[in-house]
C-alpha cells in the first residue's frame, strides 16, 4: 500500500476491521513512519474522548419505560370513534346530565302546590264542615 | 425449576396477533439497548427518551411485517437507527446560528482534550461533544456513535444502517477526519 492508502486504512485498522494481511502491512508502516504513527495516535485519543463523553444510562427504571410505551400502544389501539366518544361525547353527556339534575333539584316558587298546578280546595264542600 | 424463556420471535408472533403482554416483554428486554442508542445519538435526554418510545411504537405498528429473517433485536435496532437518522436530518435543517457561534469554543476544547487526554481538563462536557457531532452529516454521526459509543462492528453497523461495510468504513474515516480537522483549525496543527 502507498503512504496515502495506509492513511486511509488507519481508521479501520484501529477498529480491528482489516484482514490480517492488510493489518500487518499497516503495522509495519507505522513502525517506520512518524507522520502516520502520529495520526494513529490522534485517532486513538479521539476514540477515548468520544467514548468518555458517551451519555450515562437513564436512571429511570426499565419498568416505568415499559409502562409509558404500553400506555401509548394502548391509546393507539383504541378505534378513532372510541377516542371521539371518550373525548367529546362523554364530557358533553356529563354536562347535560348535570344540568338536568340541577333543574329537578331547584326549589319551586309555590313549595306547597303540586308542580305547575295551582289548586284551591273548597274545604266545606269536600268535608261538609267549615275549616 | 426455572420458567423457560420465550424466544423473541415467538413473542413477536404473539404480539402481532394482539398479545400486549408479549409486546411488553419485548420492550422490557430491548429497552436498555434502544434507550442507550437514542441517548448516545441524540444527546438531549427528553428527545432521546421520546425517540426510544417512538422506536418501539414504530416496531409495534410494523409487527405484521416482521418475518423472522433477521433477529428481532436486529430488526428493532434498525428501526431505532432509522428513526434517529430522521431526527438528525431534520435537526440539520433547523440548526441555529448560536450553534455556529459555539464552534470555536467547542473545537478548541476538543483540541485541548486531544493534546492532553489524560489531564484533569480532559473533555468531559457531553454537550460540547454533542454540538461537534451535530456538525457532521447525519450518516457519519450515526456511524461514529454506533462504533464509539455502542461498540458495534462494521458488519453490525452496516446491517443497522442498511448500507455496505465499505460505506461504514468511509463514513467513520470521514467523521473522524472532520472532527480532527475542526480541532486543528482552532488550536493549531502543532497541538493536535
Amino acid at each position: 500500500m502507498t503512504h496515502e492508502q495506509i492513511q486511509k486504512q488507519l481508521s479501520a485498522w484501529l477498529d480491528g476491521e482489516l484482514d490480517s494481511a492488510a493489518s500487518s502491512e499497516v503495522s509495519s508502516h507505522l513502525a517506520s513512519c512518524a507522520a502516520c504513527e502520529g495520526e494513529a495516535a490522534r485517532l486513538r485519543r479521539l476514540g477515548t474522548v468520544l467514548f468518555r463523553a458517551a451519555a450515562p444510562a437513564d436512571p429511570r427504571s426499565t419498568e416505568s419505560f415499559v409502562a409509558r410505551v404500553m400506555s401509548r400502544v394502548e391509546s393507539e389501539s383504541v378505534a378513532p370513534w372510541e377516542r371521539f366518544a371518550a373525548r367529546i361525547l362523554a364530557p358533553a353527556f356529563a354536562v347535560a346530565l348535570a344540568g338536568l339534575l340541577l333543574t329537578i333539584s331547584l326549589p319551586r316558587e309555590d313549595a306547597d302546590a303540586p308542580l305547575g298546578v295551582a289548586m284551591s280546595i273548597d274545604t266545606e264542600s269536600v268535608l261538609g264542615v267549615a275549616p | 425449576m426455572d420458567k423457560p424463556v420465550t424466544a423473541d420471535g415467538e413473542l413477536a408472533r404473539r404480539a402481532s396477533k394482539g398479545d400486549d403482554g408479549a409486546f411488553a416483554e419485548l420492550v422490557r428486554r430491548h429497552a436498555p439497548r434502544v434507550r442507550a442508542l437514542c441517548k448516545a445519538t441524540l444527546g438531549g435526554p427528553g428527545e432521546a427518551e421520546d425517540a426510544a418510545q417512538e422506536s418501539f411504537l414504530k416496531a409495534h405498528r410494523a409487527l405484521g411485517r416482521f418475518t423472522g429473517e433477521a433477529s428481532f433485536a436486529t430488526w428493532l435496532h434498525r428501526i431505532a437507527v432509522n428513526h434517529c437518522l430522521d431526527i438528525l436530518r431534520a435537526a440539520v435543517r433547523r440548526r441555529s446560528d448560536s450553534l455556529d457561534a459555539m464552534l470555536e469554543a467547542d473545537a478548541s476544547a476538543l483540541g485541548r482534550a486531544l493534546a492532553e487526554p489524560s489531564s484533569a481538563q480532559a473533555l468531559e462536557d457531553r454537550d460540547t461533544i454533542a454540538r461537534l457531532l451535530s456538525r457532521l452529516p447525519p450518516e457519519q454521526r450515526l456511524a461514529l456513535t454506533l462504533r464509539e459509543m455502542e461498540g458495534l462492528s462494521y458488519e453490525e453497523i452496516a446491517v443497522s444502517m442498511s448500507c455496505s461495510v465499505d460505506s461504514v468504513k468511509a463514513r467513520l474515516r470521514r467523521a473522524r477526519a472532520e472532527l480532527l480537522e475542526m480541532a486543528r483549525h482552532f488550536v493549531g496543527p502543532d497541538i493536535v
